[in-house]
Protein backbone atom coordinates (compact mmCIF):
# COMPACT_ATOMS: atom_id res chain seq x y z
CA UNK A 1 0.00 0.00 0.00
CA UNK A 2 2.73 2.41 1.00
CA UNK A 3 4.81 1.39 -1.98
CA UNK A 4 2.04 2.42 -4.33
CA UNK A 5 1.77 5.88 -2.87
CA UNK A 6 5.45 6.46 -3.38
CA UNK A 7 4.53 6.64 -7.04
CA UNK A 8 1.99 9.40 -6.54
CA UNK A 9 3.72 11.94 -8.86
CA UNK A 10 3.45 9.58 -11.86
CA UNK A 11 -0.10 8.67 -10.94
CA UNK A 12 -1.03 12.34 -10.67
CA UNK A 13 0.51 12.95 -14.08
CA UNK A 14 -1.50 10.07 -15.56
CA UNK A 15 -4.64 11.40 -13.95
CA UNK A 16 -3.93 14.80 -15.45
CA UNK A 17 -3.65 13.26 -18.94
CA UNK A 18 -6.93 11.37 -18.45
CA UNK A 19 -8.76 14.51 -17.33
CA UNK A 20 -7.26 16.49 -20.18
CA UNK A 21 -8.31 13.92 -22.79
CA UNK A 22 -11.80 13.65 -21.25
CA UNK A 23 -12.35 17.41 -21.25
CA UNK A 24 -11.06 17.71 -24.83
CA UNK A 25 -13.31 14.98 -26.21
CA UNK A 26 -16.41 16.15 -24.36
CA UNK A 27 -15.96 19.75 -25.49
CA UNK A 28 -15.04 18.62 -29.00
CA UNK A 29 -18.00 16.29 -29.32
CA UNK A 30 -20.45 19.07 -28.51
CA UNK A 31 -20.11 21.15 -31.72
CA UNK A 32 -19.62 17.96 -33.74
CA UNK A 33 -22.90 16.58 -32.44
CA UNK A 34 -24.75 19.82 -33.23
CA UNK A 35 -23.41 19.91 -36.79
CA UNK A 36 -24.15 16.23 -37.45
CA UNK A 37 -27.64 16.58 -35.99
CA UNK A 38 -28.32 19.64 -38.15
CA UNK A 39 -27.27 17.66 -41.23
CA UNK A 40 -29.37 14.73 -40.05
CA UNK A 41 -32.46 16.97 -39.84
CA UNK A 42 -31.77 18.66 -43.17
CA UNK A 43 -34.66 19.03 -45.59
CA UNK A 44 -32.66 17.58 -48.48
CA UNK A 45 -33.00 13.83 -48.56
CA UNK A 46 -29.48 13.17 -49.84
CA UNK A 47 -27.83 15.07 -46.98
CA UNK A 48 -30.08 13.33 -44.48
CA UNK A 49 -29.18 9.86 -45.74
CA UNK A 50 -25.47 10.70 -46.07
CA UNK A 51 -25.23 11.99 -42.51
CA UNK A 52 -27.16 8.97 -41.22
CA UNK A 53 -24.71 6.67 -42.97
CA UNK A 54 -21.78 8.64 -41.57
CA UNK A 55 -23.14 8.40 -38.02
CA UNK A 56 -23.70 4.66 -38.32
CA UNK A 57 -20.27 4.24 -39.90
CA UNK A 58 -18.60 5.91 -36.93
CA UNK A 59 -20.68 4.13 -34.32
CA UNK A 60 -20.71 0.62 -35.77
CA UNK A 61 -17.12 -0.52 -35.16
CA UNK A 62 -16.42 0.19 -31.53
CA UNK A 63 -14.05 2.95 -30.46
CA UNK A 64 -11.24 0.43 -29.90
CA UNK A 65 -11.30 -0.74 -33.51
CA UNK A 66 -11.43 2.82 -34.83
CA UNK A 67 -8.61 3.83 -32.53
CA UNK A 68 -6.32 1.03 -33.71
CA UNK A 69 -7.24 1.70 -37.29
CA UNK A 70 -6.52 5.42 -37.02
CA UNK A 71 -3.23 4.82 -35.24
CA UNK A 72 -1.78 1.82 -37.11
CA UNK A 73 -3.54 1.53 -40.46
CA UNK A 74 -4.27 5.15 -41.42
CA UNK A 75 -0.59 6.27 -41.78
CA UNK A 76 -0.01 3.37 -44.19
CA UNK A 77 -2.46 4.84 -46.69
CA UNK A 78 -0.78 7.17 -49.17
CA UNK A 79 -0.92 10.84 -48.27
CA UNK A 80 -2.14 10.32 -44.73
CA UNK A 81 -0.27 11.85 -41.81
CA UNK A 82 1.18 9.84 -38.95
CA UNK A 83 -0.79 10.86 -35.89
CA UNK A 84 0.72 11.02 -32.45
CA UNK A 85 -1.04 8.72 -29.94
CA UNK A 86 -2.65 11.61 -28.10
CA UNK A 87 -3.97 13.25 -31.27
CA UNK A 88 -5.29 9.96 -32.63
CA UNK A 89 -7.03 9.19 -29.34
CA UNK A 90 -8.66 12.60 -29.05
CA UNK A 91 -9.69 12.60 -32.71
CA UNK A 92 -11.29 9.17 -32.65
CA UNK A 93 -13.10 9.59 -29.35
CA UNK A 94 -14.36 13.03 -30.36
CA UNK A 95 -15.76 11.62 -33.59
CA UNK A 96 -17.41 8.77 -31.72
CA UNK A 97 -18.86 11.17 -29.16
CA UNK A 98 -20.14 13.46 -31.90
CA UNK A 99 -21.92 10.53 -33.59
CA UNK A 100 -23.61 9.44 -30.37
CA UNK A 101 -24.33 13.06 -29.41
CA UNK A 102 -25.92 13.79 -32.78
CA UNK A 103 -28.59 11.18 -32.12
CA UNK A 104 -29.29 12.74 -28.70
CA UNK A 105 -29.63 16.22 -30.21
CA UNK A 106 -31.82 14.92 -33.03
CA UNK A 107 -34.09 12.99 -30.66
CA UNK A 108 -34.39 16.06 -28.41
CA UNK A 109 -35.42 18.32 -31.28
CA UNK A 110 -37.82 15.75 -32.74
CA UNK A 111 -39.44 15.25 -29.33
CA UNK A 112 -40.79 18.83 -29.43
CA UNK A 113 -44.34 18.52 -30.67
CA UNK A 114 -44.87 19.50 -34.31
CA UNK A 115 -47.80 21.69 -33.31
CA UNK A 116 -45.34 24.11 -31.77
CA UNK A 117 -43.60 24.89 -35.05
CA UNK A 118 -46.93 24.97 -36.83
CA UNK A 119 -48.22 27.49 -34.32
CA UNK A 120 -45.11 29.64 -34.83
CA UNK A 121 -45.67 29.46 -38.57
CA UNK A 122 -49.33 30.46 -38.13
CA UNK A 123 -48.27 33.40 -35.95
CA UNK A 124 -45.87 34.56 -38.63
CA UNK A 125 -42.74 34.03 -36.54
CA UNK A 126 -39.64 33.56 -38.69
CA UNK A 127 -38.06 30.11 -38.88
CA UNK A 128 -34.89 31.07 -37.05
CA UNK A 129 -36.80 32.83 -34.32
CA UNK A 130 -39.23 29.97 -33.80
CA UNK A 131 -36.30 27.57 -33.49
CA UNK A 132 -34.38 29.80 -31.09
CA UNK A 133 -37.25 30.93 -28.88
CA UNK A 134 -39.69 28.02 -28.97
CA UNK A 135 -38.16 24.73 -30.08
CA UNK A 136 -34.65 25.00 -28.65
CA UNK A 137 -35.59 25.79 -25.01
CA UNK A 138 -37.91 22.79 -24.94
CA UNK A 139 -35.43 20.52 -26.72
CA UNK A 140 -32.61 21.52 -24.37
CA UNK A 141 -34.41 20.05 -21.38
CA UNK A 142 -34.08 16.67 -23.12
CA UNK A 143 -30.68 17.19 -24.72
CA UNK A 144 -28.72 18.30 -21.64
CA UNK A 145 -29.52 15.24 -19.46
CA UNK A 146 -28.84 12.97 -22.44
CA UNK A 147 -25.55 14.66 -23.08
CA UNK A 148 -24.71 14.35 -19.39
CA UNK A 149 -24.94 10.59 -19.48
CA UNK A 150 -22.98 10.58 -22.74
CA UNK A 151 -20.25 12.64 -21.09
CA UNK A 152 -20.12 10.12 -18.25
CA UNK A 153 -19.62 7.30 -20.73
CA UNK A 154 -17.03 9.34 -22.58
CA UNK A 155 -14.93 9.57 -19.42
CA UNK A 156 -15.04 5.80 -19.31
CA UNK A 157 -14.08 5.58 -22.98
CA UNK A 158 -10.80 7.32 -22.21
CA UNK A 159 -9.63 4.09 -20.54
CA UNK A 160 -8.92 2.56 -23.96
CA UNK A 161 -6.44 5.23 -25.03
CA UNK A 162 -3.70 3.43 -23.09
CA UNK A 163 -3.75 0.70 -25.79
CA UNK A 164 -1.96 2.96 -28.26
CA UNK A 165 0.47 4.30 -25.70
CA UNK A 166 -1.13 7.47 -24.36
CA UNK A 167 0.17 7.65 -20.81
CA UNK A 168 -3.13 8.09 -19.04
CA UNK A 169 -3.92 6.95 -15.53
CA UNK A 170 -4.61 3.35 -16.62
CA UNK A 171 -1.26 3.13 -18.42
CA UNK A 172 0.57 4.52 -15.41
CA UNK A 173 -1.32 2.24 -13.02
CA UNK A 174 -0.28 -0.78 -15.07
CA UNK A 175 3.31 0.40 -14.83
CA UNK A 176 3.05 0.88 -11.07
CA UNK A 177 1.50 -2.59 -10.78
CA UNK A 178 4.50 -4.03 -12.59
CA UNK A 179 6.85 -2.24 -10.21
CA UNK A 180 5.17 -2.95 -6.89
CA UNK A 181 3.13 -6.13 -7.54
CA UNK A 182 0.43 -4.63 -5.35
CA UNK A 183 -2.38 -5.35 -7.80
CA UNK A 184 -5.29 -4.97 -5.41
CA UNK A 185 -4.38 -1.48 -4.19
CA UNK A 186 -3.52 -0.18 -7.63
CA UNK A 187 -6.76 -1.29 -9.23
CA UNK A 188 -8.93 -0.23 -6.28
CA UNK A 189 -7.32 3.20 -6.55
CA UNK A 190 -7.92 3.20 -10.30
CA UNK A 191 -11.57 2.21 -9.92
CA UNK A 192 -12.08 4.91 -7.29
CA UNK A 193 -10.50 7.55 -9.56
CA UNK A 194 -12.76 6.75 -12.48
CA UNK A 195 -15.79 6.53 -10.21
CA UNK A 196 -15.07 9.96 -8.74
CA UNK A 197 -14.50 11.46 -12.19
CA UNK A 198 -17.81 10.17 -13.55
CA UNK A 199 -19.62 11.27 -10.39
CA UNK A 200 -18.15 14.77 -10.71
CA UNK A 201 -19.20 14.90 -14.34
CA UNK A 202 -22.74 13.85 -13.35
CA UNK A 203 -22.88 16.59 -10.73
CA UNK A 204 -21.69 19.21 -13.23
CA UNK A 205 -24.44 18.30 -15.66
CA UNK A 206 -27.04 18.24 -12.87
CA UNK A 207 -26.00 21.81 -12.06
CA UNK A 208 -26.24 22.74 -15.75
CA UNK A 209 -29.78 21.37 -15.88
CA UNK A 210 -30.80 23.86 -13.22
CA UNK A 211 -29.82 26.68 -15.57
CA UNK A 212 -32.05 25.51 -18.44
CA UNK A 213 -34.74 27.99 -19.53
CA UNK A 214 -37.63 25.57 -18.93
CA UNK A 215 -36.45 24.69 -15.43
CA UNK A 216 -36.01 28.37 -14.60
CA UNK A 217 -39.50 29.12 -15.86
CA UNK A 218 -40.86 26.22 -13.82
CA UNK A 219 -39.15 27.47 -10.66
CA UNK A 220 -40.40 31.00 -11.29
CA UNK A 221 -43.94 29.64 -11.74
CA UNK A 222 -43.68 27.61 -8.56
CA UNK A 223 -42.33 30.54 -6.56
CA UNK A 224 -45.27 32.70 -7.54
CA UNK A 225 -47.87 29.93 -7.34
CA UNK A 226 -49.48 31.48 -4.29
CA UNK A 227 -49.69 34.89 -5.98
CA UNK A 228 -52.66 36.04 -8.11
CA UNK A 229 -53.09 34.32 -11.42
CA UNK A 230 -51.84 37.19 -13.57
CA UNK A 231 -48.47 36.97 -11.87
CA UNK A 232 -48.16 33.27 -12.62
CA UNK A 233 -48.71 34.00 -16.27
CA UNK A 234 -46.02 36.66 -16.45
CA UNK A 235 -43.69 34.46 -14.43
CA UNK A 236 -44.08 31.60 -16.89
CA UNK A 237 -43.66 33.87 -19.86
CA UNK A 238 -40.33 35.22 -18.70
CA UNK B 1 2.17 0.00 -48.46
CA UNK B 2 -0.59 -1.04 -50.82
CA UNK B 3 -3.58 -3.24 -50.38
CA UNK B 4 -2.76 -6.90 -50.96
CA UNK B 5 -5.71 -9.16 -51.79
CA UNK B 6 -3.78 -12.42 -51.49
CA UNK B 7 -2.83 -11.46 -47.93
CA UNK B 8 -6.47 -10.70 -47.25
CA UNK B 9 -7.48 -14.20 -48.38
CA UNK B 10 -4.75 -15.69 -46.24
CA UNK B 11 -5.82 -14.02 -43.03
CA UNK B 12 -9.58 -14.29 -43.58
CA UNK B 13 -9.95 -17.76 -41.97
CA UNK B 14 -8.26 -16.54 -38.80
CA UNK B 15 -10.43 -13.46 -38.63
CA UNK B 16 -13.49 -15.67 -39.11
CA UNK B 17 -12.40 -17.64 -36.05
CA UNK B 18 -12.45 -14.31 -34.23
CA UNK B 19 -15.97 -13.69 -35.50
CA UNK B 20 -17.14 -16.94 -33.91
CA UNK B 21 -15.59 -16.04 -30.60
CA UNK B 22 -17.17 -12.58 -30.79
CA UNK B 23 -20.59 -14.14 -31.38
CA UNK B 24 -20.07 -16.65 -28.59
CA UNK B 25 -19.01 -13.99 -26.08
CA UNK B 26 -21.83 -11.66 -27.12
CA UNK B 27 -24.48 -14.38 -26.77
CA UNK B 28 -23.19 -15.65 -23.43
CA UNK B 29 -22.73 -12.27 -21.80
CA UNK B 30 -25.99 -10.85 -23.12
CA UNK B 31 -27.84 -13.86 -21.67
CA UNK B 32 -26.15 -13.13 -18.36
CA UNK B 33 -26.89 -9.41 -18.62
CA UNK B 34 -30.55 -9.79 -19.58
CA UNK B 35 -31.37 -12.33 -16.87
CA UNK B 36 -29.19 -10.61 -14.26
CA UNK B 37 -30.79 -7.25 -15.00
CA UNK B 38 -34.25 -8.77 -14.61
CA UNK B 39 -33.26 -10.32 -11.28
CA UNK B 40 -31.85 -6.99 -10.06
CA UNK B 41 -34.98 -5.09 -11.10
CA UNK B 42 -37.24 -7.59 -9.32
CA UNK B 43 -35.02 -7.53 -6.24
CA UNK B 44 -35.19 -3.74 -6.23
CA UNK B 45 -38.97 -3.83 -6.50
CA UNK B 46 -39.81 -6.47 -3.88
CA UNK B 47 -37.15 -5.88 -1.24
CA UNK B 48 -36.93 -3.34 1.52
CA UNK B 49 -34.08 -1.02 2.44
CA UNK B 50 -31.27 -3.54 2.44
CA UNK B 51 -31.97 -5.01 -0.99
CA UNK B 52 -32.46 -1.56 -2.45
CA UNK B 53 -29.19 -0.33 -1.01
CA UNK B 54 -27.45 -3.38 -2.47
CA UNK B 55 -28.91 -2.80 -5.94
CA UNK B 56 -28.10 0.91 -5.76
CA UNK B 57 -24.51 0.15 -4.79
CA UNK B 58 -24.23 -2.41 -7.59
CA UNK B 59 -25.50 0.04 -10.20
CA UNK B 60 -23.28 2.89 -9.07
CA UNK B 61 -20.23 0.69 -8.93
CA UNK B 62 -20.53 -0.92 -12.34
CA UNK B 63 -21.72 2.13 -14.22
CA UNK B 64 -19.07 4.46 -12.85
CA UNK B 65 -15.98 2.40 -13.63
CA UNK B 66 -14.78 1.57 -17.17
CA UNK B 67 -15.21 -2.03 -18.28
CA UNK B 68 -11.52 -2.24 -19.07
CA UNK B 69 -10.58 -1.45 -15.48
CA UNK B 70 -13.02 -4.06 -14.18
CA UNK B 71 -11.62 -6.58 -16.64
CA UNK B 72 -8.04 -5.97 -15.51
CA UNK B 73 -9.16 -6.03 -11.90
CA UNK B 74 -10.81 -9.46 -12.14
CA UNK B 75 -8.09 -10.82 -14.37
CA UNK B 76 -5.22 -9.89 -12.05
CA UNK B 77 -6.84 -9.97 -8.61
CA UNK B 78 -8.74 -13.28 -8.80
CA UNK B 79 -5.55 -15.38 -9.15
CA UNK B 80 -4.18 -13.66 -6.05
CA UNK B 81 -7.05 -15.01 -3.98
CA UNK B 82 -6.59 -18.45 -5.50
CA UNK B 83 -9.28 -18.51 -8.20
CA UNK B 84 -7.66 -19.21 -11.54
CA UNK B 85 -10.01 -18.84 -14.49
CA UNK B 86 -9.28 -18.63 -18.20
CA UNK B 87 -9.77 -15.25 -19.84
CA UNK B 88 -12.98 -16.06 -21.74
CA UNK B 89 -15.21 -16.76 -18.70
CA UNK B 90 -13.80 -13.67 -17.00
CA UNK B 91 -14.62 -11.54 -20.03
CA UNK B 92 -18.12 -12.99 -20.32
CA UNK B 93 -18.75 -12.56 -16.60
CA UNK B 94 -17.54 -8.96 -16.36
CA UNK B 95 -19.39 -7.79 -19.46
CA UNK B 96 -22.51 -9.61 -18.27
CA UNK B 97 -22.37 -8.04 -14.82
CA UNK B 98 -21.74 -4.53 -16.15
CA UNK B 99 -24.57 -4.71 -18.66
CA UNK B 100 -26.87 -6.32 -16.09
CA UNK B 101 -26.58 -3.00 -14.24
CA UNK B 102 -27.64 -1.07 -17.35
CA UNK B 103 -30.44 -3.51 -18.21
CA UNK B 104 -31.90 -3.44 -14.72
CA UNK B 105 -32.56 0.28 -15.16
CA UNK B 106 -34.47 -0.47 -18.36
CA UNK B 107 -36.53 -3.18 -16.66
CA UNK B 108 -37.21 -0.89 -13.73
CA UNK B 109 -38.41 1.82 -16.10
CA UNK B 110 -40.78 -0.57 -17.84
CA UNK B 111 -42.06 -1.87 -14.50
CA UNK B 112 -42.99 1.68 -13.49
CA UNK B 113 -45.03 2.18 -16.66
CA UNK B 114 -47.19 -0.87 -15.93
CA UNK B 115 -50.39 0.63 -14.47
CA UNK B 116 -50.89 -0.16 -10.80
CA UNK B 117 -54.48 -1.26 -11.51
CA UNK B 118 -53.01 -4.39 -13.03
CA UNK B 119 -51.39 -5.33 -9.74
CA UNK B 120 -54.65 -4.54 -7.92
CA UNK B 121 -56.45 -6.83 -10.34
CA UNK B 122 -53.98 -9.61 -9.59
CA UNK B 123 -54.64 -9.15 -5.86
CA UNK B 124 -58.40 -9.12 -6.48
CA UNK B 125 -58.10 -12.38 -8.43
CA UNK B 126 -56.20 -13.83 -5.51
CA UNK B 127 -53.14 -14.71 -7.57
CA UNK B 128 -50.11 -15.59 -5.50
CA UNK B 129 -47.16 -13.14 -5.77
CA UNK B 130 -45.20 -15.84 -7.55
CA UNK B 131 -47.85 -16.23 -10.28
CA UNK B 132 -48.34 -12.46 -10.50
CA UNK B 133 -44.67 -11.94 -11.24
CA UNK B 134 -44.15 -14.94 -13.45
CA UNK B 135 -47.26 -14.84 -15.60
CA UNK B 136 -48.25 -11.15 -15.57
CA UNK B 137 -45.55 -8.67 -14.68
CA UNK B 138 -42.38 -10.21 -16.10
CA UNK B 139 -43.78 -10.87 -19.60
CA UNK B 140 -45.10 -7.30 -19.72
CA UNK B 141 -41.80 -5.89 -18.50
CA UNK B 142 -39.85 -7.78 -21.13
CA UNK B 143 -42.22 -6.79 -23.90
CA UNK B 144 -42.05 -3.12 -23.04
CA UNK B 145 -38.31 -3.10 -22.47
CA UNK B 146 -37.35 -5.07 -25.60
CA UNK B 147 -36.20 -2.20 -27.90
CA UNK B 148 -34.09 -0.53 -25.21
CA UNK B 149 -32.64 -3.89 -24.19
CA UNK B 150 -31.69 -4.61 -27.78
CA UNK B 151 -29.84 -1.31 -27.82
CA UNK B 152 -27.82 -2.40 -24.81
CA UNK B 153 -27.08 -5.79 -26.39
CA UNK B 154 -25.77 -3.86 -29.39
CA UNK B 155 -23.44 -1.79 -27.23
CA UNK B 156 -22.37 -4.95 -25.43
CA UNK B 157 -21.46 -6.45 -28.78
CA UNK B 158 -19.44 -3.36 -29.65
CA UNK B 159 -17.68 -3.50 -26.32
CA UNK B 160 -16.54 -7.13 -26.79
CA UNK B 161 -13.63 -5.71 -28.82
CA UNK B 162 -12.09 -4.58 -25.53
CA UNK B 163 -11.70 -8.21 -24.44
CA UNK B 164 -8.62 -8.55 -26.63
CA UNK B 165 -6.76 -6.82 -23.79
CA UNK B 166 -7.05 -10.07 -21.81
CA UNK B 167 -6.04 -12.16 -24.81
CA UNK B 168 -9.52 -13.43 -25.67
CA UNK B 169 -9.38 -14.23 -29.40
CA UNK B 170 -12.30 -12.00 -30.38
CA UNK B 171 -12.16 -10.45 -33.84
CA UNK B 172 -10.11 -7.48 -32.64
CA UNK B 173 -7.66 -9.78 -30.86
CA UNK B 174 -7.19 -11.91 -33.96
CA UNK B 175 -6.64 -8.84 -36.15
CA UNK B 176 -4.08 -7.55 -33.70
CA UNK B 177 -2.24 -10.85 -33.60
CA UNK B 178 -2.22 -11.32 -37.36
CA UNK B 179 -0.93 -7.79 -37.83
CA UNK B 180 1.75 -8.29 -35.24
CA UNK B 181 2.97 -11.56 -36.73
CA UNK B 182 3.27 -10.34 -40.30
CA UNK B 183 3.98 -6.64 -39.67
CA UNK B 184 1.09 -5.67 -41.91
CA UNK B 185 -1.49 -3.58 -40.13
CA UNK B 186 -3.51 -2.10 -42.96
CA UNK B 187 -5.42 -5.20 -44.04
CA UNK B 188 -6.21 -6.84 -40.66
CA UNK B 189 -7.51 -3.68 -38.99
CA UNK B 190 -9.47 -2.50 -42.02
CA UNK B 191 -11.02 -5.95 -42.45
CA UNK B 192 -11.84 -6.11 -38.76
CA UNK B 193 -13.58 -2.74 -39.00
CA UNK B 194 -15.58 -3.82 -42.04
CA UNK B 195 -16.58 -7.12 -40.44
CA UNK B 196 -17.65 -5.37 -37.23
CA UNK B 197 -19.65 -2.99 -39.41
CA UNK B 198 -21.42 -5.86 -41.14
CA UNK B 199 -22.13 -7.60 -37.85
CA UNK B 200 -24.04 -4.49 -36.75
CA UNK B 201 -26.51 -4.79 -39.61
CA UNK B 202 -28.79 -7.48 -38.08
CA UNK B 203 -29.09 -5.36 -34.91
CA UNK B 204 -29.95 -2.23 -36.89
CA UNK B 205 -32.53 -4.19 -38.89
CA UNK B 206 -34.18 -5.50 -35.72
CA UNK B 207 -34.16 -2.05 -34.14
CA UNK B 208 -35.83 -0.48 -37.17
CA UNK B 209 -38.47 -3.25 -37.04
CA UNK B 210 -39.18 -2.37 -33.41
CA UNK B 211 -39.40 1.30 -34.32
CA UNK B 212 -41.97 0.60 -37.03
CA UNK B 213 -44.03 -1.47 -34.66
CA UNK B 214 -44.12 1.16 -31.94
CA UNK B 215 -44.49 4.24 -34.12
Amino acid sequence: MKAVFEYWPVLAQGLWVTIWVAVCIILGALPGAVVLAALRLSETRAIRVASMLLIELIRAPSAVVLLFWAFYALPLLPGMPRLSPLVAAILVLTLDGAAYGAEIVRAGIEAVHRGQTDACHALGVSKIQSFRKVVLPQALSQIVPGFGSLARSMIKWTAIVSFIGVQDVLYVANYVRGQTFDTLTVFCFLGAIYWILTALCGLTFRALEQLLPLNRALRAARASAHAPEIEVLTGAAQ
Amino acid sequence: MTWDWSFVLKILPRLMEGVWYTILVTLASSTLALSGGLALAILESVSTTFGRAFVCFWLELFRGVPTLVLLYFTFYVLPEVGIILPAIPIGIGVLGIVYAAYCSEVYRGSLITIPSELRDACVALHLSPNVTWRRVLIPLMIKRAAPALLNYVLSLFRETAVLFALGVPVLMGQANEVGYESFRYLEPYTLAGVIYLCMNLPFLYLLSRFKDKHA
